[in-house]
């Protein structure tokens, strides 16, 4: 069947665009030299394995919110985590305790993600499933007071501090320090897992809460767990590389159209191939210009127009595919 | 014969409105039961109770005998499940992907479908005939493809009890047909317990071998499709007039809508006064001036709803300046109006000190021997302080006025252009 055909198409084909990507580089194209040109390999092998781990948490994130709010357009930067993530972040930076432990920064954004995410939700939400506009817009909303948060707290720190904090706002994949990338790595690989687990239970809740409560699910705690873990990842992803847009939207999408709309195989393609998605635009940032530009205008310019072009496809058809 | 589904005093609540009220309902293993009512009588509540989504405000629901509030979901979903009037499924899943999730409590969280699973998945497309599409997303179908795939994953599910809320509804005659036969196969041969949900009284009597008619929350009749489908029941749920017939070859029931309206020229060349106000005898008025019968309408207050309407279908009328009780003139007008009619009605309106005088013209008429026909329920529409509007009309009831319940009845009662000539 082509879709398992397609799935182990995306599996085979990432270590090839992984590969592809740790030869593109601001020095040269090419392979660096193991010997002489060891700090630069290093250097990318970071950039490339943090851009998978940043694609496929943002990734899976956006298949598990568009699933339980059972909606196309659901996507960790639309949604306002993204933001209010990014905002727990700059507290962590800016008000020093990020220093004591590499695990503080992505329990700061966690924990503003998710009170993001609860009032993006709770005003979008009048009873019933939450509108596809009114999760829009409450995301909008709230990104804005979040971002004008983060605005304030640019403005106040030291001028040193304005240009990694903006440069971070845009998105991009340094890393700070390897333990940043190993905590981050454990906590997405354990929430991708986690994810994957509940795959029956979110083919079930796509149909809605209803006929996934008379296929035997448990609904609220699902829902709840599952929020609970595509948040966690998200904002892990958040805390280290910044606001990176629209990779949650892309990838799904394109995932689901090839590899189908079922759980156990969407959550592990989705993941790396959002992994290798973002790694590859993140050569591209690296290698376009003679300057790295940063890797979230890359997704931006690229989301944007997909994501309008979603959203005038749903008028004509139900789903987007 | 064990219970498949026993609700005992259940009475269920929406945002603190009760929907429904103290019921009790016994269905035994193997039944086949179709659930009637008219909308807003409480049918989809009671399936919602039954199938868990809904807890009872009070009253206890059991599933062959398993308080439903301990039973684990996954048991739940092996002893129910149900088939949706129409599933908003917002992602392509192949009809075989979504057949397959009728298995979902019965696949491990970390294991693949066993054969068994697949096996039940198979019979399942096999019997409502989608296996030949399994591999179509779901959007891409027409309506009858996918219902019978969504009624293929409920066959998957392999439930002991299926609901059917209008499962059909959407259908043209022929896929309803084969849905219903194939769920009457499930019922005969697998005893399989059906309880569906139809406006469809026909099919309803057809399939199922009982019936429970439920009305306001509460159980109004409940037994074989004859004796529960009589003419006097469905009028006095449905509001609307019926026909019940039985078909003379097949022995089915068949249900008309009775012919509601009398022809156009039914009421030509006669007089009718009607004391409406309030705009609750516009219906009335408008009704009777289609039947073609000559109006006049008074005492009632300029401006109201009744008048304005009363003007435009051309209804000679007494009027009163609004806010003011009915002065001597105006009962005068009204009075001659009355005079010229042959017969005077009472609509349903409500009664005031103020408007308590036009039930003289009512007196009068009755007094020089024309028919007067009474709205009923005056209780309810009374607010008088003493009550003076009810004494008054229960003693026009007693000299001969006649009591009707709705136009459609009050049609039947007044004289006609035929009955005259």
């Amino acid at each position: 069947m082509h879709k398992s055909r397609n799935f182990w198409l995306v599996m085979g084909l990432t270590p090839i665009i992984l590969m592809l990507c740790v030869m593109m580089g601001s020095s040269g194209i090419g392979l660096p030299d193991i010997t002489t040109e060891r700090e630069i390999l290093m250097l990318r092998l970071t950039r490339v394995l943090c851009g998978l781990i940043i694609g496929a948490a943002l990734s899976s994130a956006g298949v598990v919110f568009q699933a339980v709010l059972r909606n196309p357009l659901a996507e960790p930067y639309i949604l306002g985590v993204s933001s209010g993530a990014g905002l727990g972040a700059a507290i962590a930076i800016v008000s020093g305790i990020s220093a004591i432990s590499a695990a503080i920064l992505p329990l700061c954004a966690f924990i503003m993600a998710i009170i993001t995410l609860a009032i993006v939700y709770g005003l979008s939400h009048n009873g019933s499933s939450p509108s596809i506009y009114g999760l829009i817009l409450s995301g909008v909303i709230v990104s804005a007071i979040c971002s004008s948060l983060l605005m304030f707290m640019v403005s106040v720190s030291s001028i040193e501090g304005m240009h990694s904090i903006l440069w971070w706002m845009l998105g991009n994949l340094e890393v700070s320090s390897y333990n940043v990338l190993i905590i981050i790595g454990v906590i997405v690989t354990a929430g991708c897992i986690g994810l994957w687990t509940l795959s029956r239970e979110l083919n079930a809740l796509t149909l809605g809460h209803q006929m996934a409560h008379h296929l035997g699910i448990r609904v609220k705690v699902t829902i709840i767990i599952a929020l609970l873990l595509a948040t966690l990842v998200a904002s892990a992803a958040v805390g280290v590389a910044g606001l990176i847009g629209f990779v949650g939207l892309i990838v799904p999408h394109i995932m689901r159209n090839l590899v189908g709309a079922d759980h156990r195989r969407l959550i592990p393609a989705a993941a790396i191939g959002g992994g290798a998605f973002l790694a590859a635009c993140d050569a591209l940032a690296r290698t376009v210009l003679a300057v790295e530009i940063p890797v979230g205008v890359i997704t931006a310019l690229l989301g944007g127009p997909f994501f309008i072009f979603l959203l005038k496809r749903r008028r004509t058809q139900n789903w987007l595919e | 014969m064990t219970n498949a589904i026993q609700l005992q005093h259940v009475t269920a609540k929406y945002r603190e409105h009760p929907v429904l009220q103290n019921l009790s309902l016994t269905i035994k293993a193997g039944e086949m039961v179709g659930i009637l009512g008219p909308n807003g009588a409480g049918k989809s509540t009671l399936f919602n109770v039954v199938s868990g989504l809904l807890s009872p405000a009070s009253g206890t629901v059991k599933l062959f005998d398993a308080d439903l509030r301990r039973m684990p979901p996954r048991e739940r979903a092996r002893a129910i499940a149900v088939v949706p009037q129409e599933l908003d499924i917002p992602v392509p899943y192949t009809v075989s992907e979504i057949v397959m999730m009728g298995r979902t409590v019965s696949i491990g969280r970390f294991s693949s479908p066993t054969a068994q699973d697949r096996q039940a998945v198979e019979r399942a497309m096999v019997y409502t005939d989608v296996a030949d599409i399994r591999d179509r997303p779901l959007n891409e179908l027409s309506g009858g493809e996918r219902q019978r795939a969504i009624v293929a994953m409920v066959l998957a599910q392999e439930p002991r009890i299926i609901l059917m809320d209008e499962a059909t509804s959407h259908l043209d005659i022929n896929h309803r047909l084969e849905i219903m036969q194939l769920v009457e196969r499930l019922n005969r041969e697998e005893g399989v317990t059906v309880m569906l949900i139809s406006h469809d009284l026909q099919m309803a009597a057809e399939f199922s071998r009982r019936l429970i008619v439920l009305d306001h929350g509460q159980i109004v009749a409940d037994g074989e499709p004859g004796a529960v489908l009589t003419e006097e029941t469905l009028r006095r749920v449905y509001h609307c007039d019926v026909r019940v017939c039985q078909d003379p070859k097949t022995g089915g029931l068949s249900i008309l809508a009775a012919p509601r309206l009398p022809a156009a020229g039914t009421g030509k060349g006669i007089h009718i006064h009607a004391v409406a106000g309030g705009g609750c005898g516009e219906a009335t008025l408008r009704r009777l001036a289609l039947c073609g019968y000559t109006l006049s309408c008074g005492v009632v207050s300029r401006g109201d709803m009744d008048a304005e309407v009363g003007a435009v279908l051309g209804v000679d009328l007494a009027l009163e300046k609004p806010f003011s009780p009915i002065s001597r003139e105006a009962l005068h007008t009204a009075n001659e109006m009355a005079t010229k009619a042959d017969a005077l009605i009472l609509t349903p309106i409500p009664f005031g000190s103020g408007n308590l005088a036009n039930l003289e013209l009512l007196d009068q008429a009755l007094a020089a021997g024309k028919p007067v026909f009474i709205a009923a329920g005056i209780e309810e529409r009374d607010f008088t302080h003493t009550r003076q509007a009810e004494q008054a009309i229960r003693a026009l009831l007693l000299h001969g006025a006649i009591p009707y319940r709705d136009v459609a009845e009050l049609l039947t009662l007044l004289p006609t252009h035929s009955g005259r000539s």
